[in-house]
């Protein structure tokens, strides 16, 4: 009986603790990591701007996950491939892999840079972000193919795809290609700084990659009234 | 009066499914039950947006033998072309939820059968 007791004396906790939800209600607004939107004086605000600042005042507001900061470093395009890099949801292997990749491409360019002549020095590109992104820009395919029934049979039909969509589908490309078609030996961090660098000069695996599938949209582009939408 | 129309229509299901005359006219598997839901009937089937943009920029792609740096004006005209058919189908779906023109959406009939369903279990 005493032991009952005592045990209703301590504070109650929930058991289950919330972090943050994935799901929440649609009347929640997304949070606003980055702190230049917040440092715009009152003046320069245009309407809609001021619209959402009150709408924001009343609503309420989604939690930030984990991955989003404020800082300088935060980078939503890299946070995706980490996250899309990531097995069995071990996160640091992955971002430590992303930032020895990054450290490698610096290096690379680096040797590069001080190897060439000096009319080429200004044009070598040292930014290890600016290649990750332009590689990035480079890999991502124009348009995609959508496997759609008339008569019977499956076509492949070239419709247009959303950004979301070409982004995931350049960084899958990536990822797949870097784990695959490499050298057993290799670690990931080389194998991805050798595709980036690769893709940022427009050549590559992945490019080759996305010009074929933009050659076979070209080749089944009479089919491209089987859309409907 | 709807209840007077009620049992005539009953009188003549009755008359229909009876093997007092002649053959059944109705041989229902299922109860003769109207469903608490309305079918999602589509909209007219749309055509392929942004076509002629995309065979402009595939006949650049064909010449330029795929090199994306020389179809650059091509290719921005079909993303242009791109938003605003996104923009225009959003605004067409809006306008359908929002004007009916004096006839419930299907959507909308469901939610208000649901909130009245047909009694299964007698209360």
């Amino acid at each position: 009986m005493a032991a009952s007791l005592t045990g209703l004396l301590k504070p109650w906790t929930p058991r289950v603790l919330l972090v943050r939800w994935s799901r929440y209600n649609p009347y929640y607004l997304e949070p606003e990591p980055r702190k230049e939107v917040y440092h715009i004086p009152e003046t320069e605000l245009t309407p809609e701007q001021k619209e959402e600042r009150e709408l924001k005042s009343v609503r309420p507001i989604k939690a930030a996950t984990n991955s989003v900061t404020s800082s300088v470093f935060n980078d939503p395009v890299l946070s995706k491939f980490v996250n899309m890099m990531m097995k069995d949801g071990d996160k640091i292997i992955a971002k430590g892999i992303i930032t020895q990749t990054l450290e490698n491409m610096k290096r690379k360019q680096v040797e590069k840079y001080h190897k060439a002549p000096e009319g080429k020095k200004a044009e070598t590109e040292c930014n290890p972000y600016a290649i990750f992104h332009q590689a990035l820009e480079n890999c991502k395919p124009v348009i995609g193919l959508a496997s759609i029934q008339k008569g019977g049979k499956f076509y492949q039909v070239p419709i247009p795809l959303t950004d979301d969509r070409r982004r995931f589908l350049a960084m899958k490309w990536m990822i797949t290609e870097c784990r695959d078609n490499k050298h057993r030996r290799t670690l990931m961090y080389e194998k991805l700084s050798q595709e980036l660098l690769a893709a940022f000069s427009k050549e590559g695996n992945v490019v080759k990659r996305k010009h074929e599938l933009h050659k076979m949209a070209e080749s089944n582009r009479a089919y491209a009234h089987y859309r409907w939408w | 009066m709807a209840m007077q129309g009620g049992t005539a229509l009953q009188e003549k299901v009755s008359r229909m499914l009876s093997r007092k005359h002649k053959k059944p006219v109705l041989k229902p598997n299922k109860p003769l039950v109207l469903k608490d839901e309305v079918a999602n009937r589509k909209i007219k089937k749309g055509e392929a947006t942004c076509v002629t943009e995309m065979s402009m920029m595939m006949a650049c792609w064909k010449q330029n033998n795929f090199v994306d740096t020389l179809c650059s004006n091509e290719m921005q005209s079909f993303y242009t072309c791109v938003e605003k058919a996104q923009i225009a189908v959003k605004n067409k779906s809006e306008q359908h939820t929002i004007g009916q023109s004096g006839r419930l959406q299907p959507k909308q009939a469901t939610i208000l059968l649901k909130r009245y369903p047909n009694l299964h279990v007698e209360i």
